[in-house]
């Protein structure tokens, strides 16, 4: 099956999403990640004021078969976090790329953004 | 069948393979010993003898008879977190069942209803009992409960502490679990004193700052007092953002105060003070907690659902706390529950009903009055010691030595509590009421 991969985000190999178009940068996670995670039942995300380091944990994504430890595909501070998910955990599923967004991150000067993979070699790595 | 299977050696009538076909299988695999497909390092490895002498099942039974005819036929007036009441042979009938009689964990509930069912109605009574939004499927007993709630305050708390506080008359045996869980987390238990049987709340306060995570008070208490500050305390705990963890058993909470009204975020216990008697050292480790701890509750949570064809169901759930599915983030080391003895607990509970919890509660505090007043009237004897209401049990003040006094009444065939150099404490139940006379007259010969 082929699934969606838009070309305007940038994505870490463990399959976080990041969009850099506004101020703030939106984090989720793919469309292959939902996808292999099965239903989505529960989306542990930080506080507004936390920092974020590339690579590191921010947070726990759980479906009804498995947990994933989620990481952070930039450096920067959380701005805002997708309240929605606290009631509506499925909208990772439904909608991955948009009403799924997990957070919102103000970027750091050293945001890290040029070492993430572009569509083209995320979709290569899920072929 | 038969006599010997002779279709090869396994050693012992028990073993499942043969020694051809546990050839067969390391062949297979390409290992020319058993050994080669385990990775033990020799300084753990044990290398020697277990020293246990071969007897026939016969011998083996005649050899156990003969040390369990050696025990002494006491009649026990013992309390101090072993507590005996009744259990209707109902109970015995129902949960011997072979569908229920199973050391099988109901992870898949397609084949398990009746047991998760039976389980889910444990969790909803205590969740009556304690007013609190979550009861999970058991602990191993009240130390181990008492230790996951320090190790969940720790958790849950959204600033770092490090201090767990007791009151004094935390038994040993729960304190020393409570430190060997707590150690590696890097917590320490002190000790708060108490007043006349009750917390001192003005040593709590004292005691009490911002690094604590934890404050543990019993209802009723080790010594068998009914705590008369539970409001204060949750406030002392409120204030500083400590969790307050109460202590308790269903029978008590029946009719003591309602733990989710006085600020307790936590009650453990023995939950099986119903379901099961003393002996053996079993117990059921009674956990409750608030509704929104829920994803930070350690063991088991049944949880009830819908099938597709909108059927009540009955399953494991949010097991993603669990240690087999996470090992490294899991909530909690234990994995496993008393799941049979919840479901004896649970039948004792239902059939006794409401109104039935509440009179052996009553009774509770209506025998230990009874026997405290006529121990009063022996000479040599104060009774109780604490000037508050008791539960079960209370302590008595002896003249003579506390040890004398309890070696007289075992010479007696009594078993009693010396729980100081002049105290000791007596508890009485439904199971042992029958015997308070000859208890007094005892008491009468040797205080």
């Amino acid at each position: 099956m082929s699934f969606e991969v838009p070309d305007d985000r940038k994505y870490l190999e463990s399959h976080e999403w990041v969009d850099d178009a506004a101020d703030t940068a939106r984090i989720g996670i793919s469309d292959f990640a939902q996808d292999e995670l099965g239903d989505v039942v529960f989306v542990e995300l930080p506080d507004e004021g936390d920092d974020l380091a590339q690579n590191d944990e921010f947070g726990v994504v759980e479906s009804i078969k498995a947990v994933s430890d989620l990481y952070s595909p930039v450096n920067g501070t959380v701005t805002a976090v997708n309240d929605a998910l606290a009631d509506q955990p499925e909208l990772v599923n439904e909608d991955p790329f948009g009403e799924g967004w997990m957070l919102e991150v103000e970027l750091a000067d050293d945001s890290g953004l040029d070492d993430l993979l572009s569509a083209d070699e995320y979709r290569e790595q899920i072929e | 069948m038969s006599g010997r299977h002779e279709s090869g050696d396994r050693g012992s009538p028990y073993a499942p393979h043969t020694a051809e076909e546990t050839a067969a299988m390391l062949d297979a695999v390409g290992a020319d010993d058993v050994s080669e497909l385990f990775d033990i390092p020799d300084e753990v490895a044990f290398d020697g003898e277990f020293g246990i002498e071969e007897r026939t099942e016969r011998e083996a039974e005649r050899h156990v008879r003969g040390l369990l005819s050696r025990n002494d036929d006491l009649t026990e007036f013992l309390g101090r977190g072993h507590y005996d009441h009744y259990v209707p042979s109902l109970v015995d009938h129902l949960s011997l069942r072979s569908e229920f009689l199973t050391s099988y964990t109901q992870y898949q509930p397609e084949i398990t209803q009746g047991f998760l069912q039976a389980l889910f109605e444990y969790q909803s009574m205590l969740v009556e009992l304690t007013g609190l939004g979550i009861v999970n499927a058991s602990m191993y007993d009240h130390a181990t409960a008492l230790a996951e709630a320090a190790l969940l305050a720790a958790r849950v708390r959204s600033t770092d502490g490090d201090r767990v506080l007791v009151p004094d008359y935390l038994l040993a045996s729960r304190r020393d679990v409570l430190e060997n869980y707590t150690d590696g987390a890097g917590l320490t238990v002190e000790t708060f004193a108490t007043d006349d049987g009750n917390v001192d709340t003005d040593a709590l306060a004292e005691a009490i700052d911002d690094d604590a995570v934890m404050v543990y008070a019993e209802n009723p208490t080790t010594r068998g007092t009914v705590e008369e500050n539970l409001t204060e305390i949750g406030d002392l705990a409120d204030d500083h953002d400590a969790l307050f963890c109460l202590g308790s058993d269903p029978v008590a909470l029946s009719i003591l105060q309602e733990p989710a009204a006085v600020g307790a975020d936590v009650v453990v216990g023995d939950a099986a003070t119903l379901g099961l008697p003393t002996a053996y050292g079993m117990g059921l480790g009674l956990f409750a907690c608030r509704g929104d701890f829920v994803r930070q509750v350690p063991g088991r949570l049944v949880g009830a659902s819908e099938d597709a064809a909108d059927n009540r169901t009955y399953t494991l759930t949010l097991q993603t706390r669990e240690q087999h599915i996470r090992k490294e983030r899991a909530t909690s080391n234990i994995c496993t529950n008393q799941a049979w003895v919840a479901l004896r607990t649970a039948i004792h509970a239902a059939y006794l009903g409401p109104d039935g919890l509440v009179d052996l509660a009553n009774d509770c505090v209506r025998l230990a009055d009874d026997l405290a007043d006529r121990l009063d009237d022996v000479t040599g004897l104060q009774a109780p010691v604490h000037d508050r209401h008791h539960f079960r049990e209370f302590v008595a003040h002896t003249d003579q030595p506390a040890k004398a006094v309890t070696e007289d009444l075992e010479a007696e065939e009594f078993a009693v509590h010396a729980v100081g150099e002049h105290e000791v404490q007596v508890c009485i139940t439904d199971s042992n009421q029958h015997a308070a006379d000859q208890l007094v007259a005892a008491f009468e010969e040797v205080a």
